[in-house]
C-alpha cells in the first residue's frame, strides 16, 4: 500500500516536470521563432503537433459527442454515468488542442480573425469555425457540473433558458459563415427552432437535466470537425501518399474518431480506476467492447474498398517506408484488434480489454501521424524528423492535461458515485 | 490579367533577375553553401523567405551535346491559386491584375498555403518571433503602378517578358510555330492546376529542369470543393436526422417499459 502511494507520487512529480519543462520551451519557443524548436520547414510545414496534437488529439477527444450522443439522442441511457467524464475529457482535449495550436500558429495573435474573414471555400475556415464552437458547446455541457458544486441555482436556471437559444444562433451562424446564402442559414435556424418547439410541447423526447439541442449541436459540429480534419488534406493530391489521398478521406477520419471512442471511454475509465481509484463500471465497458467489432469491421471495409476501388493496392504491395507504415497501422490498428474483440476470454478480463482497446487508440493515433508526416512527400531531400524539443512540448501539453483532468475529477461532481447505472 | 513568359531558351543565366528581386523587394542577402551536384553553380540552392527568385541550373543533353539550361523558380500565381483556396482568412488573394498577394495582418500563421501550393512557393519565416509567409508578388505594388516587374525589367535577353495573359500564350505559340525543332511542344503553365500567370517555354523536358510533370490540368480547388460543398446539407440533414431517430427510440423505449409495466402508468415523460 505503501510502496504504491510513493510510486504514484513520484510518478506525479514527473507529470509535473514535464509540464514545467514543456511551458519553459513554450516561452523559448515565442521568443526565437518556430525554427529554435522544431525541425519543420517549408517542405515540411506541419509536423508532429498538427500529426499528434491536432489530429490525433481531437479523434482522441470524439468520445465526448459519441457518449452524449448515444445517452441522449439514441436512447442509451445505462451509459448515462460515462457520460459526463467524456463530457470532461473531450472539453480539456479541446482546451489543451486551442493551446496547442496556439504554440504552433506563426501568428497565434490572430487566431479570431475567421471570425470576421470568411473564406468558405476552405477547409481550415471549417475547422477553425468548429473548434470555436465545439469548445463553446463543450463549456456549455460543462457548465451543470460547475453550478452543481458551488450550488448556483439562478445561474443554472439562467442556464437552461439561455442554451437552446445560443445554440440556434450559433449553428445560424455558422451555416450562413459557410454558405453566404441566408436561406441555408434560415433553414438551420427554421429546422432547430422546430425542434426545440416540439420538445416543449412534448412531442419530442425532453431531458430534465440536459438541452438536447445542447447534445445535437454537440454532435453535429463534432461530425463537421472530425470529418474537415480530413478535408484538409484532399487540397494535396500531389503530396499525400495514394495509400491516404483518396475523395473519402473525410469520411474515413470521421468514422474512425467515432471508431475509438468506446475504446477511449474503456482505456480512461481503466486508467482512472487505477490512479484515481474511481469503480470502473466493466458491465458498460463490456457493453461497450460488443460494438467494436461491428465498428472496426466497417472501418476495415471502407479503407480495403476504398484502397481497391481507386486501383491503389499496388501502392500497399511496394517496399516503402509508407507501405510499411500503412500495414503497422492497419494490422496493429485494425486487424488484430478486430480479432481480439471478437474473443470473449480475452475481453472479459481487464487487461485484455485494456489492451485491446490501446491498440484501436494506436491505430488512429498512427494513422494521423500517416496522413499528417509519414505519407507527405516534397522532394528527395527534404525529410522531416521531430526535433527534441518539438517532442518535449507536446509531452507538456499532454501533462498539463492530466494535471487538469484530474484535478476536475477531484473537485467537479464528474464521477457519479454509488448511482445506479440502470435508472428506473 | 497580367502574366510572365519566362523562355527558357533565351537566359544566360546571369542571374540579374534575382538581384533585381532582392532589391525591389528589399531582401537580405542569406548565407549559402555549396551543395552535391548536378547542380553545383547554382546559388542558392532553393526558395526562402530571403529569396523569392532562383535561377536553377540544370546540366542537360541537347542536339546531342551537354549544355546548361536554367530553369527559373518563383511563384506562379496560379488562375485558381490552392494557396488562396486554402487560406482560412483569405489572407492570400488573388488580384484582377494577375498577381497573388498577402496580407500578413489577417494571417494566423496555420502554414496550410505551404501544404497546398504544388509548387512548394511559399516561404515562413522560421527564424522571426513576429513570422510571415512570404513569396513573390509579382512585384505587385509596380504592377498597380503601370510598370512591369522587377525580374523581367532588368533581363538583359528578353527570357522574362511581361504581358498580357492571352497575348503571352500567342506569343508562345508563336515561338514553337517558328522554331518546332528548338522547343518542347508544351507551354508550362497554360493548363497545369487549371492555368497559370507564369508561363514557361524550354527546350528540353520539363522535369530535367526539375518542373512538376505529374500535376492535374484543374485546379486543386475542385478536390476540396465537393467536401466543402456538402456541409450545409450534412449540416441540415444531420439535425433532421437526429431529431428522428431520437424520437423513434424514445417512443419505442416509452412503448417497451408501458407493455412491461402491463400499460397502467402510461404518459410518464
Amino acid at each position: 500500500m505503501k510502496a504504491k502511494s510513493l510510486n504514484l507520487l513520484s510518478g506525479q512529480s514527473v507529470i509535473w516536470f514535464l509540464a514545467v519543462l514543456g511551458l519553459v520551451l513554450i516561452v523559448y519557443r515565442f521568443v526565437m521563432g518556430l525554427g529554435a524548436v522544431t525541425n519543420l520547414s517549408d517542405g515540411y510545414p506541419w509536423g508532429i503537433w498538427i500529426g499528434l496534437d491536432i489530429l490525433a488529439g481531437i479523434a482522441l477527444a470524439a468520445g465526448g459527442f459519441v457518449m452524449a450522443g448515444t445517452v441522449y439522442l439514441l436512447g442509451g441511457q445505462r451509459f448515462h454515468v460515462m457520460a459526463r467524464t467524456a463530457v470532461l475529457t473531450a472539453f480539456l482535449g479541446y482546451l489543451l488542442f486551442i493551446f496547442g495550436l496556439i504554440v504552433d500558429l506563426g501568428r497565434p495573435w490572430n487566431i479570431w480573425k475567421p471570425v470576421f474573414n470568411w473564406q468558405h471555400e476552405s477547409p481550415m475556415f471549417e475547422v477553425s469555425w468548429c473548434v470555436m464552437l465545439y469548445t463553446f458547446v463543450l463549456f456549455l455541457e460543462m457548465l451543470p457540473s460547475v453550478f452543481e458544486r458551488y450550488r448556483l441555482e439562478k445561474l443554472h436556471s439562467l442556464w437552461r433558458m439561455m442554451v437552446p437559444w445560443l445554440i440556434v444562433f450559433i449553428l445560424g451562424l455558422f451555416t450562413l459563415a459557410m454558405t453566404h446564402s441566408p436561406q441555408w442559414a434560415l433553414a438551420m435556424v427554421a429546422v432547430l427552432l422546430v425542434w426545440e418547439g416540439l420538445i416543449r410541447l412534448r412531442i419530442m423526447p425532453r431531458h430534465a437535466e440536459v438541452s438536447i439541442l445542447l447534445i445535437a449541436a454537440g454532435v453535429i459540429l463534432s461530425t463537421l470537425h472530425q470529418s474537415s480534419l480530413g478535408s484538409l488534406f484532399l487540397i494535396v493530391p500531389h503530396k499525400l501518399h495514394a495509400l491516404w489521398h483518396t475523395p473519402i478521406l473525410p469520411l474515413l477520419f470521421f468514422f474512425s474518431a467515432v471508431m475509438v471512442a468506446p475504446a477511449m471511454v474503456i482505456f480512461e475509465s481503466l486508467v482512472t480506476e487505477r490512479t484515481l481509484g474511481y469503480k470502473a463500471h466493466l458491465d458498460l465497458l463490456h457493453a461497450a467492447a460488443r460494438v467494436m467489432p461491428y465498428l472496426l469491421g466497417v472501418y476495415l471495409f471502407l479503407k480495403l474498398a476504398d484502397l481497391v476501388g481507386r486501383g491503389a493496392v499496388p501502392h500497399a504491395l511496394a517496399l516503402t517506408p509508407q507501405a510499411v507504415s500503412w500495414w503497422m497501422e492497419m494490422g496493429i490498428g485494425a486487424v488484430i484488434p478486430l480479432v481480439l474483440f471478437m474473443t470473449p476470454e480475452l475481453i472479459r478480463n481487464r487487461a485484455g480489454l485494456f489492451g485491446t482497446s490501446v491498440l484501436v487508440i494506436a491505430g488512429v493515433v498512427w494513422n494521423r501521424l500517416n496522413v499528417a508526416v509519414v505519407g507527405v512527400i516534397v522532394r528527395p531531400w527534404e525529410t522531416y524528423y521531430p526535433y527534441w524539443a518539438e517532442v518535449f512540448i507536446t509531452v507538456g501539453i499532454i501533462s498539463v492535461g492530466l494535471l487538469a483532468f484530474r484535478w476536475a475529477m477531484r473537485n467537479l461532481p464528474i464521477h457519479v458515485e454509488g448511482e445506479s447505472p440502470h435508472p428506473a | 490579367m497580367k502574366a510572365l513568359l519566362i523562355d527558357v531558351t533565351r537566359c544566360v543565366g546571369c542571374r540579374g533577375c534575382q538581384v533585381a528581386c532582392k532589391e525591389w523587394n528589399e531582401l537580405p542577402a542569406e548565407k549559402t553553401r555549396f551543395f552535391a551536384s548536378p547542380k553545383g553553380y547554382q546559388n542558392p540552392r532553393d526558395l526562402s523567405s530571403k529569396t523569392w527568385r532562383v535561377v536553377t541550373y540544370n546540366e542537360a543533353q541537347t542536339n546531342g551535346r551537354f549544355e546548361w539550361v536554367f530553369g527559373h523558380l518563383q511563384c506562379f500565381h496560379c488562375i485558381e491559386p490552392s494557396c488562396a483556396t486554402a487560406c482560412p482568412v483569405s489572407a492570400l488573394q488573388k488580384t484582377k491584375e494577375g498577381p497573388v498577394v498577402y496580407d500578413p495582418d489577417r494571417c494566423l500563421g496555420c502554414r496550410y498555403c505551404q501544404l497546398a501550393c504544388p509548387f512548394l512557393v511559399p516561404r515562413f519565416e522560421w527564424d522571426k518571433a513576429i513570422p510571415k509567409i512570404t513569396k513573390c508578388t509579382m512585384c505587385a505594388d509596380r504592377v498597380a503602378a503601370g510598370e512591369e516587374p522587377a525580374c523581367a525589367k532588368v533581363c538583359p535577353t528578353d527570357a522574362i517578358v511581361f504581358g498580357e495573359r492571352e497575348d503571352l500564350i500567342a506569343e508562345a505559340e508563336n515561338r514553337i510555330h517558328r522554331n518546332p525543332r528548338g522547343y518542347v511542344h508544351h507551354i508550362y503553365g497554360k493548363d497545369e492546376v487549371g492555368g497559370t500567370c507564369v508561363l514557361h517555354l524550354s527546350n528540353v523536358p520539363f522535369e530535367v529542369l526539375g518542373y512538376r510533370t505529374d500535376l492535374p490540368k484543374i485546379s486543386l480547388r475542385e478536390y476540396t470543393k465537393t467536401a466543402m460543398q456538402v456541409v450545409p446539407h450534412v449540416k441540415i440533414g444531420l439535425a433532421v436526422a437526429l431529431g428522428a431517430v431520437s424520437w423513434v427510440i424514445q417512443r419505442r423505449i416509452r412503448n417497451g417499459r408501458d407493455e412491461k409495466n402491463g400499460s397502467s402508468s402510461g404518459g410518464e415523460s
